[in-house]
């Protein structure tokens, strides 16, 4: 059987699903008072439940499932109260933790799919630009030669002689135009922070510690793209959806929050 | 009105568990959907490792979930691209080094069937999925994160045994809940995928384990989303490998795509992983073995839960075997079933390999030429693979829990596995051309790819006939691509030694080297497979000489009470030009190398200092290692 396409579309879940858990959460009524000891389930309540069976089952109980689902209901309803009695609600951490990211989670789901238009990215940009502007330097390419010694007294003597005669290394002598984070992949962080400090040149520069030793380093070019809205439109993006994802969770919370006076004695 | 607010935010979530996002196309370039190729500029030979992980998983994996990972794929690329995270358990974390590439390879079984079922009212779970085993489920994932655990260990124990509940593996269902939540997927790995700077690369686990022996492998893809987009991940449960291997020729055939599959924790297999014979005990045929050797090109030898290079019982005259085996070695995963000796030579790698040497002698195919890597096995969506930033099995054992060295991480409900048994996780390092989809995947086929325990050593590897310690003086690279082949390549018999060119460079923000050694097996004049360790090179040769045939040991600078060590022992850089003193004419043979680091302290050492905790007697005698790498073979195939 070939559904028709309107089937398939999401607003439609969303508003037929949404239709069914309204109506199957609804059902129970007011919220329970802990303070009561009076659990009544008359013939509305059961009506209800017994109509929320049907919807979801596409048919009605019989009347021992519909037993069982009053049973429940009441077994529930009985362990709830009595653990609100209890104050575990409160008292318990781990409920606490659970109910808490619960409440987060839903802040934020929204956020997770959303697609940000250009004009949106633009201006996060715009307010963000501080984030990005080390982006262009970090992307930065480098070209150097390098030339390797155990120690610092060797490399700075060779520097001395005028010499760029190195020891034996798997290193590579010659780079081109290679990003910094790949520097620093193959040469570790010391060295990809020493090189970003040299300015290019002719001379042979250094020495710069490696993690394998001491390198004299050639820097003969670096191009640094000042960073411009298409280059980062992907990062934006992404940036923008983890920051859409905080914000919700925060303004949910501030909504919340507003609802309360609080006091806090410092 | 609060009812109604409540109703309507149940009724979102619900939504979303099931409808996903399928409608909406994600707003990206071609080039960050697609396979990379064309995309940038690629150099003429492979010119660094990339690293990566290639088996991560996310809040989508039904375990991961319950563990109580609320860390989804989105957390998990930010990530691994070096990005600071907060991790489940709370705690900001960050890589020291970001990563190159990702796949991120949840559970193809019931992919977001806990997060859908823990999201779910209870209502639903008892009145329309109406199963008594799941209702418990839910209550004690509902109940605390301990329960939630455990609740997920019995999951695991039940799938192992094959009594999943029918509403976990209803097929309808989960066909329809996995289409979503593998396109939501795919989406975001577009987003984040960006050529030459980091491959998001599609994949997920196919987790076939009966009766408890793991089984599992790895899919991973080459293409962009247009592609994968076709297929959805196939089911782990009630299924066998060659299916798995029919539904990638299909896949392949359909969409012009590649896909590759990579077999992990062969040490948990009670011998099955690396079989003489075919699942069903017959005798294998050449269709088979063909099959096999091009889906699964490579192998994952190394993971948090455990090493599977070797065992001591099967490499008695290997002094370094047996990393990573201790409490992994007493049964498969679930633990249901002991493992005898007999079983070992077909759970680890190196008898593997030796298995497939026999085998190609009988069928003329090896159907287990694969080659090596690393990779973390994570559940908490974080690719850490550090020693020093070890974020745990799961999320049940994070830096949260401080305990968690000491803790019993049995699986399933019986004994004999200790946090502290955990290894920190390791590292795939692709020699590729480029950072795109593609050239990652095109180096995993071609095996030109290595393992590690979690440091970044370099390590590079030629075969051929000819070289020479003269080749370092020139373009050694060129010389070694030109004149020979690179780890993962098969040199044909010329009638002489092979000889091969072996580098190996320090992690530049990591330990110091012990030594290098290759590791030769081949089938000897009477049938019978033979392997052998060589030290090629080591750090101060002059002064370490071998007694009695061995290197005497490297020493140990590792400080207990506060986790540190110095680069006073070791090398930077060991690099040798060796040929095999034992080569014999027509014989067939592997050689793969394994680069050792000095002694540093484990993440249970770490842990014993940050947290103050005490280690057990037998946790403090492993609280130091000497991690290491594997490369992929190169194979000397008689000359027909």
């Amino acid at each position: 059987m070939k559904l028709p396409n309107w089937t398939r579309e999401p607003l439609v879940h969303f508003v037929a699903l949404g239709a069914v858990v309204y109506v199957a959460l609804t059902w129970g009524g007011s919220p329970p008072d802990p303070a009561s000891r009076v659990i009544s389930v008359g013939a509305s309540e059961t009506e209800k439940i017994a109509e929320s069976w049907t919807l979801t089952m596409g048919r009605a109980p019989t009347d021992a499932e519909l037993d069982q689902a009053v049973d429940a209901y009441i077994r529930e309803e009985v362990l709830y109260r009595e653990a609100l009695r209890l104050g575990l609600d409160e008292s318990d951490a781990i409920v606490r933790r659970r109910m808490v990211s619960k409440m987060d989670l839903s802040a934020s789901l929204a956020a997770e799919t959303a697609e940000p238009t250009e004009e949106m990215l633009r201006a996060f940009l715009e307010e963000n630009s501080e984030l990005y502007a080390n982006h262009g330097t970090e992307r930065a390419k480098v070209s150097f030669d390098q030339t390797f010694f155990a120690t610092e007294r060797a490399a700075r003597a060779a520097l001395t002689r005028g010499s760029d005669t190195g020891e034996a290394t798997s290193l590579p002598a010659n780079i081109e135009a290679i990003p910094l984070r790949e520097v620093e992949s193959r040469f570790g962080r010391q060295f990809a922070l020493g090189l970003g400090a040299l300015e290019p040149g002719a001379d042979w520069q250094g020495p710069l510690q490696s993690g394998f030793g001491w390198h004299l380093v050639r820097l003969r070019d670096r191009v640094v793209q000042p960073p411009d809205f298409e280059t980062l439109r992907g990062v934006l993006a992404n940036d923008w959806r983890s920051a859409q994802i905080k914000a919700r969770k925060e303004r949910a919370y501030e909504v919340l929050r507003s609802a309360y006076r609080i006091d806090v004695d410092r | 009105m609060r009812q109604a607010w409540k109703a309507f935010s149940c009724a979102s979530i619900l939504v979303i568990g099931v409808a996903g996002c399928s409608g909406s196309e994600p707003d990206v370039s071609e080039a960050q959907s697609g396979d990379g190729q064309d995309t940038i500029e690629l150099a003429e030979f492979p010119d660094r490792p990339y690293w990566g992980d290639t088996h991560l998983h996310t809040d989508n994996s039904v375990d991961a979930f319950g563990f109580g990972t609320r860390l989804g794929p989105e957390a998990a690329l930010r990530f691994a691209r070096g990005e600071e995270v907060t991790a489940t358990t709370g705690g900001q974390t960050k890589l020291a080094r970001p990563l190159d590439f990702l796949v991120i390879a949840d559970h193809s079984d019931g992919l977001g069937a806990t997060r859908r079922l823990y999201d779910a009212p209870r209502w639903y779970v008892k009145w329309i999925i109406g199963d008594e085993t799941v209702l418990r489920w839910y209550d004690m994932m509902h109940e605390s994160p301990e329960q939630s655990t455990r609740a997920i260990a019995e999951l695991i124990t039940a799938a192992a045994e094959g009594n999943i509940p029918e509403a976990f593996a209803d097929p309808e269902t989960a066909n329809e809940g996995t289409k979503d939540i593998w396109n939501t997927q795919l989406s975001i790995l577009d987003r984040y995928n960006e050529p030459g700077v980091f491959s998001a690369i599609a994949g997920y686990e196919w987790t076939a384990m009966p009766d408890g022996n793991n089984l599992h492998r790895v899919v991973m893809f080459r293409d962009g989303s247009d592609r994968t987009r076709q297929t959805v991940p196939f089911p782990g449960i009630g299924t066998a490998a060659p299916q798995l291997w029919e539904y990638m020729r299909g896949y392949e055939e359909e969409t012009g795509g590649r896909v590759l599959a990579i077999p992990h924790n062969s040490n948990l297999s009670n011998g099955l992983m690396f079989q003489t014979t075919m699942e069903d005990g017959s005798p294998m045929t050449a269709e088979y073995a063909a099959l096999r050797a091009w889906a699964e090109p490579v192998i994952e030898a190394t993971q948090i839960k455990g090493d599977s290079e070797t065992h001591p019982y099967l490499s008695p005259n290997d002094e370094m075997a047996g990393f990573g085996v201790e409490g992994w070695e007493i049964g498969n995963l679930s633990l249901s079933q002991k493992t005898a000796p007999s079983m070992f030579a077909g759970s680890y790698a190196r008898s593997g390999l030796l298995r497939g040497l026999t085998l190609e002698k009988q069928l003329g195919v090896n159907p287990y030429a694969f080659g090596m890597i690393g990779s973390t096995d994570s559940h908490t969506s974080l690719a850490t693979g550090d020693e020093d930033n070890f974020w745990g099995k799961h999320t049940g054992n994070e830096q949260a829990y401080t305990e968690r060295a000491a803790a019993e991480q049995n699986l399933g409900t019986r004994e004999g596995r200790f946090g502290w048994h955990y290894l920190a996780g390791g590292y795939a390092a692709a020699w590729a051309r480029g950072n795109t989809r593609a050239e990652i995947f095109d180096a995993f086929a071609r095996r030109e790819v290595y393992a590690t325990t979690g440091p970044r050593m370099s390590v590079r590897v030629f075969g051929g006939f000819d070289f020479t310690a003269k080749d370092w003086d020139g373009d050694w690279v060129r010389a070694g691509y030109t004149r020979g082949v690179p780890m993962g390549g098969m040199l044909d018999d010329q009638g002489a030694a092979p000889s091969f060119m072996i580098s190996a460079l320090k992690d530049p923000d990591g330990a110091n080297l012990d030594r290098v050694q290759v590791i030769k097996g081949w089938i000897d004049a009477s049938g019978e497979p033979q392997e052998r360790v060589y030290d090629v090179v080591w750090s101060d040769m002059d002064a370490r000489r071998k007694s009695g045939g061995k290197l005497t040991a490297v020493g140990d600078t590792v400080n207990r009470e506060d986790a540190t060590y110095t680069n006073s022992i070791g090398a930077a850089e060991l690099r040798t030009t060796w040929t095999d003193p034992d080569y014999k004419s027509g014989q067939q043979a592997f050689y793969y190398v394994r680069v050792l680091e000095i002694p540093t302290p484990r993440w249970i050492l770490f842990d014993a200092v940050r947290f103050g905790v005490t280690l057990s007697e037998d946790a403090m005698a492993d609280a130091v290692a000497q991690e290491r790498a594997y490369t992929s073979p190169i194979w000397l195939k008689p000359s027909s």
